[in-house]
């Protein structure tokens, strides 16, 4: 399942939407995180604010349209939500035309804020590349309660197998400076079967995450560790699909005592597909 | 308001959009050709544009204001610039070098041409218009 919007509360087509996310010991997108719990990815909180954007712009459109991952000004990183946890999902949309979408949005749990995403545009494309838009229609029904959120839903069996979002190989790793990884996308990925069902395509919620936790090893060493505390500049300029083996570059741009900031890009044969920055602060140690 | 005034702040944006310096940027600089830019940064660019100087720039704007006074037969066909139409665009982007004009090309390679300065023009533009719509 690659769907985290698991309620609407609040719906102004074309403007704002309320909805939440509950995290569940079912959630494949968790790690584990202080204190011994498991909390959801922070690029899947992002995927989540995203989501309810989509479904925003998608009742809007009459679900003829459909926004996919462009750029993302920032995302800023503040929190985390364990297992147990309700997000709440606000998405604002500063203006939508014919051809994209652009929003911010925050997500928070009993009041702290733990991401919030700023100048994202989203493209839009016929909903029928990605999706069967009655598909679309039923399943927003099903979600679009307004009012309180409901309970989330009671769940006993074992816990999914975690998302493995390493890369197939290190091609180069100089610590400390710079780190070049290919990941081939298979096409048996579980989460192509929702992103999407008509064209199934790496999402750039996983993709931001695997060179998060990527640049995260290249900044370890010497007793340092760091945390990643946002994204900025993100574009993706084209899709990954099955068969594409996809170059991630990654490199360390500037570092003080206790922040880093790194530069990445990824190319699919060649042709620049996904380029951004990534901040992170020191939480043991840290060097400059 | 004309381009020499807006020249730096849309230098600023371009540099952030296409991820380049600054010092980097030239006034003659073709986006495509020699920054790179796809259409995902066409639509950012854009839209950074229309938040920094408040001004709506319609899509396909530049297309339309170049086939103004000829039919769409006489600029195009079958998805190419006829004669006419070359000679037109050419006269309505006079800050686009002549050696990137090539006899025949596609329509929908016309955003190819753009430059910066090109961007300074389409700003200035909007702006104009939209003080006239403010006065009438």
């Amino acid at each position: 399942m690659f769907h985290f919007v698991d309620q609407i509360l609040e719906l102004e087509p074309g403007r704002h939407a309320l909805g939440v996310k509950h995290v569940t010991a079912a959630d494949a997108f968790v790690r584990p995180a202080a204190g011994g719990v498991q909390a959801l990815l922070s690029c899947i909180i992002g995927e989540a604010l995203g989501q309810l954007g989509a479904w925003n712009v998608m009742a809007a459109k009459d679900f003829s349209v459909r926004p996919v991952a462009g750029v993302v000004g920032e995302v800023a990183i503040a929190g985390e939500a364990a297992v147990g946890d309700t997000i709440l999902l606000d998405t604002t949309i500063d203006s939508v035309t014919d051809d994209a979408v652009f929003y911010h949005a925050v997500a928070t749990v009993d009041g702290a804020r733990v991401l919030r995403l700023e100048n994202t545009l989203g493209p839009l494309l016929p909903t029928e590349q990605f999706n069967d838009p009655e598909e679309l229609r039923e399943r927003f029904a099903r979600i679009h309660h307004p009012g309180a959120p409901t309970k989330a839903p009671r769940f006993d069996g074992d816990p999914p197998q975690p998302f493995d979002l390493t890369f197939d190989e290190i091609l180069s790793f100089e610590a400390g400076e710079k780190a070049t990884a290919v990941r081939n996308l298979t096409g048996r990925e579980a989460f192509l079967v929702d992103h999407f069902p008509n064209k199934p395509v790496l999402p750039l919620s996983l993709l931001l995450e695997s060179l998060l936790q990527l640049g995260q090893k290249l900044l370890e060493g010497g007793g340092s560790r760091y945390v990643p505390t946002a994204a900025s500049k993100v574009k993706m300029s084209r899709f990954v699909e099955p068969g594409n083996a996809l170059v991630a570059k990654i490199r360390v741009a500037t570092r003080t005592p206790g922040n880093a900031l790194l530069k990445f890009r990824c190319e699919v044969e060649g042709s620049r597909v996904c380029v951004g920055e990534a901040a992170y602060s020191a939480v043991v140690g840290g060097r400059s | 308001m004309n381009t020499d005034t807006i020249y730096p702040k849309v230098r600023e944006i371009v540099a952030d959009v296409l991820a380049f310096d600054e010092e980097e940027i030239r006034r003659d600089g073709s986006l495509v050709d020699d920054y790179s830019a796809e259409s995902i940064d066409f639509l950012d660019l854009v839209y950074q544009l229309e938040r920094e100087f408040k001004i709506k720039i319609p899509r396909g704007m530049i297309e339309q204001e170049a086939r103004s006074g000829l039919s769409d037969e006489e600029f195009e066909e079958n998805g190419r610039l006829t004669e006419k139409g070359l000679a037109h665009l050419r006269a309505y982007l006079s800050e686009v070098p002549d050696d990137r004009f090539t006899p025949r090309m596609q329509v929908a390679l016309i955003p190819t041409l753009f430059t910066v300065e090109t961007i300074c023009k389409i700003v200035v533009r909007e702006q104009d218009r939209g003080e006239q719509a403010a006065s009438s």
